[in-house]
């Protein structure tokens, strides 16, 4: 059933802003409901005399039903459960099947974030994240959420969120999504340098989970990142990355990014630059071949100085 | 290791690349393979495309299944029927590619400006996109939009708020989003009276109002800050030549800052990636749009050259960058290990233009992201789509056209160009230039398959960029 507000005595004492379009016909112009058009109406009409109520609540979540993806309606919502001191739990509850509708919505994600700060806790979040992404495995706004909730409840010592992380990139090896929450909570989202402990025990980690699908990118780029991070040179990776790919046996490659890494461990030895040029060939002609342009600029690289990446 | 093979046709095994050459091998599999019948019955044109499939394909396929592995093969056995063949029977060019259909694309862009009724009530606060997206798409076809002229001044002159910015529509709050399809909507109409629309004292507050202490912008008052928000800003900032100092009633004055600039590249530095990616905000997954969104700050901060080896590690992001283009279909997707989109043949195929401009040219594979565009991106009835079995809309249409435009056109950045604009605040990006259309190996366009000429950073055509600032460089005061 459509709900108006022209007939209803409790908004009797508003007199809607109705949409001023005049003169020429505006480009894209959407020929709204008169249920919309009228919502809107009033919300100009509160919004133009600051009023925050619970009437107003209600107008919001109406509009809210409507259009999901109207910035200037969720600003306006916040602002009123802030004035007049809505429950945030109740904000919470009434926000999750919205949610759940609406996955890749900003401004959703946005009032979460608002009103999960204001409250102070990340209770029940947890599982409200894991309920999302059983839908939608790499959502960029939960993922990015999480990140948030991370750093603004310092989660990042908790077992429990390397243990879920992890369980996500079991479920899931190739969820580069999980990956970059991994990297997050063990060295990105932290201050200082990586340990070379810790750096070690994920570099054994990693390993494990190239070898169940060596062409498989992410953890490639996870391994070469905490690498990065502890500042430990990539030729750390030699032998493991040798399993995957061998220069002298052209015809037994596993991975495509091993031939990547291997081009750079030899690059950075003394007397290998063939055998780094070897790799890049490889992969322009064989392994690789629609990146053939990239590695053919990485093959010219070898002949200047300091090619490090 | 066992190869399951993971495509509608077979990649071929390694010893048989070895002995059979390339165009004998279709035969070759033709006779031998009886489980792959449509390659009986291949034209002459299709044999060639699906051997150049063959030719581009990684030839290593992992066999532990995953959710995302099942994904990418059900996708590529959608979309291969259409780089292997012509399933949609559009009419093909030289290369016996589809051309690209120009008159059926220019007719839903103009529909897209028209009327929508009321079920789309969603796209309420997305119009200024939509008027962004098919008026730059139009001229990527070469058409004329003087027609449209005053009713773009006017549908954002309903638009402008009070305090400053541009909304979705009358009386929506200010956005920067909606505040960057409004003025690079404006530049395209162009025009004194247009220009004259926007009150850009205003605007320079509200943009203050959107600095934040850490260097970063929010998209809108009590909204998120994220990469988008810094990109929006600065393009603002630079076409309306508007003071680089933040007003004086900016919050972020309060936090020491002075500038629009002040911590922005290093703001732009710290969402770089583990990976070499670009994302959203600090700690995020690098991300195709974030990237073009960074680069394109970068590319308006300075030089290409000295903003972006300044701020970001270019040899890891050159390789994610690369890494984007999905094999065989050529596209881009616009994460590690998710499905090819057409919209990212400009998110990260528009990043190149900035990253050759900062290293060398001649990185990226311009004719296998041309050939994804004309072959798997155009609609059976008009307009351009993420991938086949997806609907066209007015977002793909523009970031596919500024995709082929980044693939067809050698843009350069040359200081010796248009010497007397840009010399003052955020100037650098005025000084690009292109250097005619590419013509490699494995060439897929005929002459009327080319789209005109877009600016690399700002995304619109070269002449509403410079008249744009011109005007704003040559106007006193606000």
């Amino acid at each position: 059933m459509p709900k108006f507000y022209h007939d209803d005595e409790a908004w009797a004492d508003i007199a809607p802003l109705p949409q001023d379009d005049g003169g020429l016909h505006p480009l894209a112009a959407i020929s709204y409901s008169d249920e919309y058009s009228e919502a809107m109406g009033y919300l100009r009409a509160v919004m133009a005399k600051n009023e925050y109520s619970d009437r107003v609540l209600g107008l919001t979540e109406h509009i809210i039903s409507m259009n999901p993806a109207h910035y200037t309606v969720w600003l306006y919502r916040a602002n009123t459960i802030s004035e007049i001191g809505r429950p945030l739990q109740d904000e919470i509850a009434w926000l999750n099947p919205t949610a759940l509708k609406h996955m890749k919505n900003y401004q959703i994600w946005h009032h979460r974030h608002t009103i999960i700060d204001a409250l102070g806790s990340a209770d029940g979040e947890a599982e409200f994240i894991s309920s999302m992404l059983e839908k939608d495995s790499k959502n960029y706004h939960v993922w990015s959420y999480r990140q948030w909730l991370v750093k603004r409840f310092d989660l990042f010592d908790k077992p429990e969120e390397l243990e879920w992380t992890h369980s996500m990139i079991e479920s899931d090896v190739r969820n580069n999504s999980a990956w970059n929450h991994r990297y997050y909570i063990v060295v990105g989202g932290r201050e200082g340098k990586l340990s070379v402990e810790l750096a070690k025990q994920e570099i054994g980690y990693t390993q494990a989970a190239i070898r169940k699908a060596p062409q498989n990118q992410s953890p490639w780029n996870y391994i070469l990142g905490i690498l990065r991070a502890a500042e430990l040179p990539k030729s750390t990776l030699k032998d493991f990355t040798c399993e995957f790919a061998d220069v002298q046996r052209p015809e037994e490659v596993y991975s495509s990014h091993a031939l990547d890494i291997l081009a750079d461990i030899y690059a950075e030895e003394e007397n290998s630059k063939e055998n780094a040029a070897k790799a890049l060939e490889l992969l322009a002609t064989k392994y690789d071949p629609i990146r053939a342009n990239y590695w053919n600029y990485r093959k010219g690289l070898l002949d200047q100085p300091n090619i490090a990446a | 290791m066992a190869v399951p093979l993971r495509f509608s046709t077979p990649a071929p095994s390694s010893r048989l690349e070895e002995i059979i050459p390339g165009s004998d091998r279709i035969e070759e599999l033709s006779d031998s393979s009886g489980e792959y019948e449509d390659m009986g019955t291949a034209t002459v044109e299709e044999q060639a495309h699906i051997a150049y499939l063959n030719s581009v394909r990684i030839p290593i396929t992992d066999s532990l299944e995953t959710a995302t592995s099942r994904m990418d093969d059900k996708t590529a056995e959608i979309i291969l029927p259409f780089l292997e063949g012509n399933p949609d029977g559009f009419t093909l060019n030289t290369f016996g590619i589809p051309k690209l259909q120009r008159e059926s694309h220019a007719g839903a862009l103009e529909a897209f400006l028209g009327d929508y009724p009321a079920r789309v009530a969603f796209m309420d606060a997305s119009r200024p996109w939509i008027v962004y997206w098919a008026l730059q798409s139009l001229t990527a076809l070469g058409i004329d939009i003087s027609a449209y002229q005053k009713r773009v001044a006017h549908t954002f002159s309903l638009a402008q708020h009070p305090d400053g910015g541009f909304g979705g529509g009358y009386g929506q709050l200010p956005h920067l989003a909606c505040t960057y399809a409004a003025i690079l909507s404006l530049a395209m109409a162009g025009g004194t009276e247009t220009y004259e629309t926007i009150n850009r004292k205003t605007l320079w507050h509200f943009l203050g109002r959107m600095k934040q202490a850490d260097g970063g912008f929010t998209m809108c008052p009590g909204g998120e800050e994220d990469i988008r928000g810094a990109f929006c800003a600065v393009v603002i900032l630079s076409l309306t030549n508007l003071p680089l100092e933040l007003p004086p009633d900016a919050p972020a004055r309060k936090r020491g800052l002075t500038s629009f600039t002040d911590g922005l590249g290093e703001w732009i530095s710290k969402c770089q990636s583990w990976d070499g990616g670009i994302s959203a905000a600090p700690g995020n997954e690098a991300h195709g749009a974030y990237a073009f969104c960074g680069l394109g700050c970068l590319a308006i901060l300075g030089p290409p050259k000295e903003t972006l080896p300044k701020y970001l590690n270019v040899p890891i992001l050159i390789n994610w960058l690369s890494s984007r283009q999905c094999s065989p279909e050529g596209g881009y997707n616009g994460r590690t290990n998710k499905l090819v989109d057409g919209c990212y043949s400009h998110w990260v195929g528009g990043c190149w233009s900035i990253v050759e401009a900062a290293t060398t040219t001649g990185l990226w594979n311009r004719t296998a992201l041309a050939r994804y565009i004309l072959s798997a991106c155009q609609d059976e009835e008009a307009g351009l789509r993420d991938k086949p079995g997806k609907n066209s809309d007015a977002y793909h249409t523009c970031y596919n056209l500024a995709g082929l435009s980044a693939a067809q056109h050698q843009y350069k950045y040359d200081e010796n160009v248009n010497k007397g604009l840009g010399t003052g605040n955020l100037g650098a990006a005025y000084h690009w230039k292109t250097e005619g259309v590419y013509d490699g190996k494995n060439n897929v366009w005929d002459e009327g398959d080319v789209v005109k000429t877009i600016h690399p950073v700002f995304v619109i055509p070269y002449m509403s960029v410079y008249e744009m600032r011109k005007y704003f460089e040559e106007k006193e005061g606000f």
